[in-house]
C-alpha cells in the first residue's frame, strides 16, 4: 500500500445522508452507501487498495496550485499544473433530490483542461464489505453498472470513455471539451440514471442552496469564515432523515498511528446533539436546533428514562464492536473496528447536555412541548436517582467506571436546568423538592470530593490528582461563580498541566487511559478553554489561542478530532462534528465579550454563564 | 353483513389495538406511535397531535373493520382464528405498503431521500417499520392479530 495521505488532506463531500472524503490527489477513498453507517463502496483509507477507490488526477507528475471549498457550498475545486496546462476537478454530491426523479446519492466529478490536452488517470474501483467484494457489471448504454445484490452504483460519464472496473484508464481532456462523472447509487430501488450534462445543473442549484443556508447564519459572527465553514460541515454530518447528528462520517481513523485506538465515529451521540443545539441556535439556526431535540426526544424513547450513550442514526442501539480482520487501517493503525461498545456504559454527563440544550431552547422562547417535558423530567428523575455512582465518564474509557468530577458537575447542571425549565411548566411540589436536595448535595458533594485545595483544581475524578480538560465547561454551568479563584485555578491548571504547546490541549494526562500508545491533542477541549477564558474575562488570551487554533485547520478548514501537537498532523476520525461545534461555540463565546462590554447586553446569562 | 356489529366492535377492536401499541410502547418494545403518526399531519403538538391522531386512528380502524365484516359475510362465518389470520395479513400489508408510504405523503415526516432543506420532523419508518425499533413489526402482527380474533369472536357473537 502507497503511504496513505494525511488526514487533514481530505476533503469532505456529502449530501446529509452519507459522506465521501476526496484527497488531493483526486482520489475518493471513503464513501459509504446509502447512508453514513453503511459498508463503504470505496473503503481504500482504512481498508487499503482492496477496498475500493476512485481516482481521477493527472496522469503525468503535477502540482497543486489551488483547493478550496467554493465558498460556503459543499464544492471542492481542486486545480492541478501539469507543464504548462491545468486541470481542474470539480466534485460534489447532490444533497438536495427530494420531490425529483434523482438518485437518493448522487456524486459529480468534472475535469476541466485548460492551456492544452491533460492526459487523466481514472481508476474506478468499487467494492463492498467486509471482504471487498466486487461487483457484477454490466454495461447499459454508456453507463457502467455495478451491483451487489440490493445495491447498485452507476456511473455515467460525457464525453463517453471506455471504462473498465478495476482498471486504470487514461484518458484526455481537452480545453472547451470538460469530462463529466456522475455516480449514482441505488439501495433497495431502481438505479435512476442522470445525464452527465445536466449534472453540472444539479451542483449549481444545491451551491445556491448551500449559499442561501449560509446567508442565514448571524453576519456579526467574530471570523466567520471559519465558523460557517464548521456550520456547513455540522449540518453535512447531520442525516437529515432523521435528524441523527454523526460523530464522524469514519471509522478506525488513528488516534495514534500505528495504535489500536481506532474506533467507529458513525453514530449519533445525544451529547453531540445537545451541543449541537447551542451552536445552531447561536448562530441563528433555529430549525437545526428544534430538529436536534426532536431527534433525541424520538431516539431515546426506547430508552426512556435512561439516555443511550450513543445511537445508530435510526435510533437503534450501535451493533457490537468488533475488528475487521482483513482490513490494514490506516498507517497499518489496526484493528480497523465497526460498532461502538461504548454503547452501553453509564455517562451522566449526557443528561446534563441534554437538559442544558433543552433549557438553551426554552430560553430562546421556544417552549418545550408537554411531551419534551415529560421526557425531560425523566431524565432529571433518573439523574436525582444515580447521581451518587460512579459512571464512565464522556471520555468512555473502558473498564473505568468512577466518580468522574466532570460527570457529576454536568449532573448538577441537568437538575439544576429541570428545575430552570420548571419554572415556567407544570412539576409536582415533591418532584421539585427532590430535584432540589439532589442538586444541593451532588454540588456539596462534588465541591468537597472533587477539588484538590493544595493545587487549588478541580480534579478528574474523586481522590485522583489527574486534570481533566472537561472541567474547561465549568464557567457555563452556575454550579461555581465563574470569576471564582477554584474556577480559574481550575483553568490555570488545566491550561498549565495539559497543555501540548500552543493552543493545543490534552484532554487528559497522556497514557492515562490503560490503552497503549499515546494520543494526540484533544480540539474540542482546545476550543473548550477559548470559551473557558472568553467566560472568564480573558478575550485577548482567548482570542490568541482562537486564531492559533485556526492555523490548525486543514487545507480545506476541517478539523479531526486530536492533533499530533509535534507534527500538526490531524488524527482521529475526520472529519468530527465536536471539534467542529466547539468551534462554533468558542466563536460565540468571543463574541460575548464583545457584546458584553456594549451597553446593548440583554442576557447575562449568556455574558458569563448562567446566573 | 352485521352492521350494528359492525359499528360497535369495530370500535372496541380499534381501541385494542391502540391499547396493545400502547403498552407495547410503554414497554420500550417500539417507537412505532400510530397516533402520533397520523395525528401529525394536522398538528406538529405531540400532545395535541396523540389526540387528533387516536380518532383519526379510530375512524381508519372503523374503516377496515367494515372491510372485516365484509370478509366474514362473503365467508359466511366468523371466528377468532380466521379473524386474527386477517390480521396478520393487514399487519403485513401496512408494515410493508402502507406506513412506508406515509413517507410520500405526510407532511411533517422525511424520507429516506431527505436533504438539508427538509423541515420534517418525523423520522420514515423504513420497510416493516425497522427504523422504530426491532420488535416492531413484532408488535404491529401481535397488535392487528388482536384486532382481527376481536372481530371474529365479537361479529359471531352478534
Amino acid at each position: 500500500m502507497t503511504a496513505a495521505p494525511p488526514i487533514e488532506d481530505y476533503g469532505l463531500l456529502g449530501d446529509t445522508r452519507t459522506a465521501a472524503l476526496v484527497s488531493s490527489d483526486g482520489a475518493i477513498d471513503w464513501l459509504c452507501a446509502p447512508r453514513f453507517d453503511a459498508d463503504p463502496i470505496f473503503g481504500r483509507v482504512v481498508g487499503g487498495p482492496a477496498a475500493g477507490t476512485f481516482r481521477i488526477a493527472p496522469a503525468r507528475p503535477a502540482t497543486m496550485l489551488t483547493r478550496r471549498y467554493r465558498q460556503h457550498t459543499a464544492t471542492v475545486e481542486t486545480t492541478w499544473r501539469v507543464g504548462e496546462r491545468r486541470l481542474s476537478l470539480t466534485d460534489a454530491m447532490v444533497a438536495e433530490v427530494a420531490g425529483r426523479l434523482l438518485p437518493a446519492t448522487l456524486l459529480v466529478r468534472r475535469l476541466v483542461a485548460d492551456g492544452g490536452p491533460v492526459h487523466v488517470d481514472v481508476d474506478f474501483d468499487p467494492r463492498l464489505g467486509e471482504h471487498h467484494h466486487p461487483p457484477r457489471t454490466r454495461g447499459r448504454g454508456r453507463d457502467l453498472v455495478c451491483t451487489w445484490g440490493s445495491l447498485a452504483v452507476s456511473l455515467a460519464c460525457a464525453p463517453d470513455i471506455d471504462l473498465d472496473v478495476g482498471r486504470p484508464t487514461v484518458v484526455t481532456v481537452a480545453p472547451g471539451r470538460p469530462l463529466t462523472f456522475v455516480l449514482a447509487v441505488a439501495h433497495r430501488e431502481p438505479l435512476v440514471h442522470v445525464d452527465p450534462a445536466a449534472a453540472g445543473d444539479l451542483v449549481s442549484e444545491d451551491e445556491v442552496r448551500w449559499n442561501a443556508w449560509s446567508a442565514g447564519i448571524d453576519e456579526d459572527l467574530p471570523y466567520r469564515e471559519a465558523v460557517v465553514r464548521s456550520l456547513v460541515t455540522l449540518r453535512l454530518l447531520t442525516y437529515s432523515p432523521s435528524g441523527a447528528p454523526v460523530a464522524a462520517p469514519t471509522t478506525s481513523l488513528p488516534e495514534h498511528p500505528g495504535g489500536v485506538r481506532n474506533w467507529d465515529y458513525r453514530y449519533a451521540w445525544p451529547r453531540d446533539a445537545s451541543i449541537g443545539i447551542g451552536a445552531f441556535l447561536g448562530v441563528g439556526k433555529l430549525a437545526e436546533a428544534r430538529g436536534f431535540l426532536a431527534w433525541l426526544l424520538h431516539a431515546s424513547r426506547l430508552y426512556r428514562p435512561r439516555l443511550p450513550v450513543l445511537l445508530t442514526l435510526d435510533g437503534r442501539h450501535s451493533p457490537p464492536e468488533r475488528g475487521l480482520p482483513d482490513w490494514p487501517g490506516y498507517a497499518h493503525s489496526t484493528p480497523v473496528r465497526v460498532g461502538n461498545g461504548a454503547a452501553d456504559q453509564h455517562q451522566l454527563d449526557g443528561y446534563g447536555w441534554v437538559l442544558d440544550g433543552a433549557w438553551t431552547l426554552e430560553q430562546a422562547g421556544h417552549r418545550l412541548y408537554s411531551e419534551t417535558w415529560r421526557t425531560m423530567r425523566g431524565f432529571a428523575d433518573h439523574v436525582a436517582r444515580r447521581w451518587h455512582e460512579p459512571d464512565a465518564g464522556i471520555w468512555e474509557i473502558r473498564d473505568d467506571a468512577a466518580h468522574h468530577v466532570h460527570s457529576k458537575v454536568m449532573g448538577w447542571l441537568a437538575l439544576d436546568r429541570a428545575l430552570r425549565i420548571a419554572d415556567t411548566h407544570r412539576l409536582p411540589a415533591r418532584q421539585r423538592r427532590r430535584w432540589e436536595t439532589a442538586r444541593d448535595a451532588l454540588a456539596a458533594d462534588v465541591k468537597e470530593r472533587g477539588f484538590d485545595a493544595a493545587r487549588g483544581s478541580y480534579t478528574r475524578s474523586y481522590d485522583s490528582t489527574d486534570l481533566d480538560a472537561a472541567l474547561l465547561v465549568l464557567p457555563l454551568l452556575g454550579i461555581e461563580d465563574p470569576h471564582s479563584p477554584r474556577v480559574r485555578g481550575t483553568i490555570d491548571a488545566i491550561a498549565a498541566e495539559l497543555g501540548a504547546g500552543g493552543p493545543l490541549l490534552y484532554r487528559y494526562p497522556p497514557g492515562r487511559d490503560g490503552l497503549p500508545g499515546t494520543e494526540g491533542a484533544f480540539l474540542p477541549c482546545s476550543f473548550w478553554l477559548v470559551e473557558a477564558l472568553a467566560r472568564t474575562g480573558r478575550a485577548t488570551e482567548a482570542t490568541r489561542r482562537f486564531e492559533a487554533l485556526l492555523d490548525h485547520a486543514g487545507p480545506l478548514g476541517l478539523y479531526a478530532e486530536e492533533i499530533d501537537a509535534t507534527t500538526g498532523a490531524h488524527l482521529g476520525n475526520y472529519p468530527q462534528a465536536l471539534t467542529h461545534a466547539a468551534l462554533v461555540q468558542a466563536a460565540l463565546a468571543l463574541r460575548r465579550t464583545e457584546s458584553c462590554r456594549r451597553p446593548t447586553c440583554l442576557l447575562a446569562a449568556t455574558c458569563g454563564g448562567p446566573q | 353483513m352485521d352492521w350494528a356489529g359492525w359499528a360497535l366492535f369495530g370500535l372496541m377492536a380499534t381501541t385494542a389495538l391502540t391499547a396493545v401499541m400502547i403498552a407495547a410502547q410503554l414497554a420500550g418494545l417500539t417507537r412505532l406511535d400510530l397516533p402520533l403518526l397520523l395525528g401529525t399531519v394536522a398538528t406538529e403538538d405531540p400532545d395535541k397531535a396523540r389526540v387528533a391522531g387516536f380518532f383519526i386512528h379510530l375512524a381508519v380502524g372503523q374503516g377496515f373493520a367494515l372491510g372485516y365484516a365484509a370478509a366474514f359475510a362473503l365467508l359466511d362465518r366468523a371466528t377468532w382464528w380466521i379473524g386474527a389470520l386477517f390480521g396478520f395479513l393487514h399487519a403485513s400489508v401496512a408494515l410493508a405498503v402502507l406506513v412506508p408510504l406515509l413517507a410520500g405523503v405526510h407532511p411533517r415526516m422525511a424520507s429516506h431521500r431527505a436533504g438539508p432543506a427538509s423541515t420534517a420532523a418525523l423520522e420514515p419508518p423504513g420497510l416493516f417499520a425497522l427504523s422504530y425499533g426491532v420488535q416492531t413489526p413484532l408488535v404491529a402482527v401481535a397488535a392487528h392479530v388482536v384486532y382481527g380474533m376481536l372481530l371474529g369472536l365479537l361479529l359471531t357473537a352478534g
